[in-house]
């Protein structure tokens, strides 16, 4: 095959970008695993972590800002490295709301609502990341459907999440000192929060595969 | 040679007056279904022949009018056999025969009837190496004017300077050889002698290959100023120079058959065929 260069530079990319998926679900998991746990020094790893995805993606932008301005790519080749300069950057926000989850771990109370089962949410988003990587590395289609329609269980299961932290809040018991008070609606936000950057790790996820069939097909119908 | 379709009669007549949405009979689009609404010029299954060797097969392609048209492939895929074709210069080719129609405004350019200098007075040609004459510039321009007893007027000459972007360089210096100029100037001078008898077409047999990337910037931006007055028919193997200037893009492989035609958007960037995604992207060729 001729352009034998350009053939493994393109191997290489597809290659770096799982690369770079895989650490970030496993900070994602680390993340989840520093809320269930409250490991303070886990979720600290997840937060002093984000320096190297951030260098990652920074690599893996260069390889494909090199690629467009050395070898001129077009059609499907154009479309894979314009839908890998696209996920990448989805792999880095959820690197980001990763650091979030070590965040809160970090800053008190997570299991304020015990009827609310984080870890199932999280278990979703770290399935939906790995589906739609799959279907970018192995160009599945099918796949990339699927973890669209994920995600609406995912908005669903979030909904009711939220609902249920609302009604507790309004059946809960009057705090009397203003000290109480402050500190149970920093957790609930932070609760709040967890749940909102939970299902926007699953959008994410849906760009993937998304970019992916654009990748694949040409086809944008799960763009926006 | 099958009869055309048209009443035209005499070649002056039939080679000088397009119609746009002419009633050109079997009309194929291309085959990814890009619309051509102004043929100007329309090749119905033309095959080509050097002796006993089939350089193109069935080439059925419809040429928009004042627009760019790219043709691409591998070197020996039959692009430049196709453009020469379109204006008869295959006919000085003694094993060259070609079949099928290929109509031009309407007229089969291959009827007994049609003059091939004629022709190309409405067609004419740029070559890959710059061809100036060993005569001034002012020469070369009007060459193309007199061997075809056309009036010359030094309006015509700065005319056809200006319109191959090379009126302010070369100004002051009208009587210099041709010669004399770079490469590039040299390109343009050829393509200022094209246009002086005003044709209809102008073909262009990968005229930037020789030329420096400056030159060559030149060239595609003239191109692209030519194509608001002449249809444009180029032949490049460079394929990023196709997909920077042409609207659209005939893709020629191997075995001289053109296997898609359509937008050039399209072609680069979502081609309906395999071989032309393997052969744009470098996988073989």
């Amino acid at each position: 095959m001729p352009r034998n260069e350009y053939q493994s530079q393109l191997a290489d990319l597809r290659a770096d970008v799982v690369d770079m998926s895989e650490t970030v679900a496993e900070r994602l998991e680390m993340g989840l695993e520093a809320l269930e746990t409250g490991d303070e020094a886990l979720a600290e790893a997840v937060i002093d972590g984000d320096d190297e995805i951030n260098q990652m993606y920074l690599d893996l932008e260069k390889q494909c800002t090199d690629l467009i301005a050395l070898q001129q790519p077009v059609a499907g080749d154009l479309r894979f490295i314009a839908a890998s300069f696209k996920i990448i950057t989805d792999l880095e926000r959820i690197a980001d709301l990763a650091t979030n989850l070590g965040e809160y771990a970090k800053a008190g109370e997570t299991s304020l609502f015990p009827e609310v089962d984080i870890q199932e949410l999280g278990d979703v988003t770290l399935e939906m990341l790995a589906e739609s990587m799959a279907a970018y590395a192995e160009e599945d289609r099918e796949q990339c459907y699927a973890v669209n329609d994920r995600d609406d269980d995912l908005d669903y299961l979030c909904e009711v999440a939220s609902d249920t932290v609302v009604r507790e809040l309004i059946e809960h018991d009057q705090l009397d000192a203003d000290e109480e008070i402050e500190a149970y609606m920093e957790d609930v936000s932070r609760f709040l929060l967890t749940i909102r950057d939970i299902e926007r790790i699953g959008d994410h996820s849906v760009n993937i595969a998304a970019r992916t069939l654009y990748m694949i097909d040409n086809n944008d119908e799960l763009i926006y | 040679m099958s009869e055309p379709e048209t009443d035209a009669e005499g070649t002056d007549e039939a080679v000088s007056s397009p119609t746009p949405g002419s009633n050109i009979a079997g009309t194929s689009q291309p085959e990814s279904g890009a619309l051509i609404e102004n043929p100007i010029i329309h090749s119905q299954d033309i095959d080509v022949f050097y002796g006993d060797e089939q350089a193109l097969q069935e080439i059925t392609m419809e040429i928009p009018e004042k627009q760019v048209t790219a043709l691409i492939g591998p070197s020996g895929c039959g692009k430049s056999t196709f453009l020469r074709c379109i204006n008869r210069m295959n006919d000085l080719i003694s094993a060259a025969r070609v079949e099928g129609d290929l109509l031009f405004a309407g007229k089969n350019v291959y009827d007994d009837d049609v003059d091939p200098v004629a022709l190309r007075r409405k067609i004419g040609m740029v070559f890959q190496q710059p061809n100036p004459f060993p005569k001034s510039i002012y020469d070369n321009v009007a060459y193309g004017l007199r061997v075809q007893d056309k009036e010359v007027t030094d309006e015509i000459v700065e005319e056809a300077l200006r319109g191959a972007a090379l009126w302010d360089e070369v100004k002051h210096q009208l009587d210099e050889s041709g010669l004399e100029l770079s490469g590039g100037q040299q390109q343009r001078l050829c393509i200022a002698r094209a246009i002086a008898p005003d044709p209809e077409v102008v073909l262009m047999d990968e005229p930037a290959s020789a030329l420096d990337p400056v030159a060559t910037s030149k060239i595609e931006d003239l191109i692209s100023d030519l194509a608001e007055e002449y249809t444009v028919v180029i032949v490049t193997h460079n394929m990023q120079q196709a997909a920077r200037i042409s609207d659209k893009t005939g893709v020629f492989l191997t075995g001289g058959e053109l296997v898609e035609f359509d937008n050039t958007q399209k072609i680069f960037e979502n081609p309906e065929h395999q071989r032309v995604e393997d052969y744009i992207t470098g996988k073989f060729g």
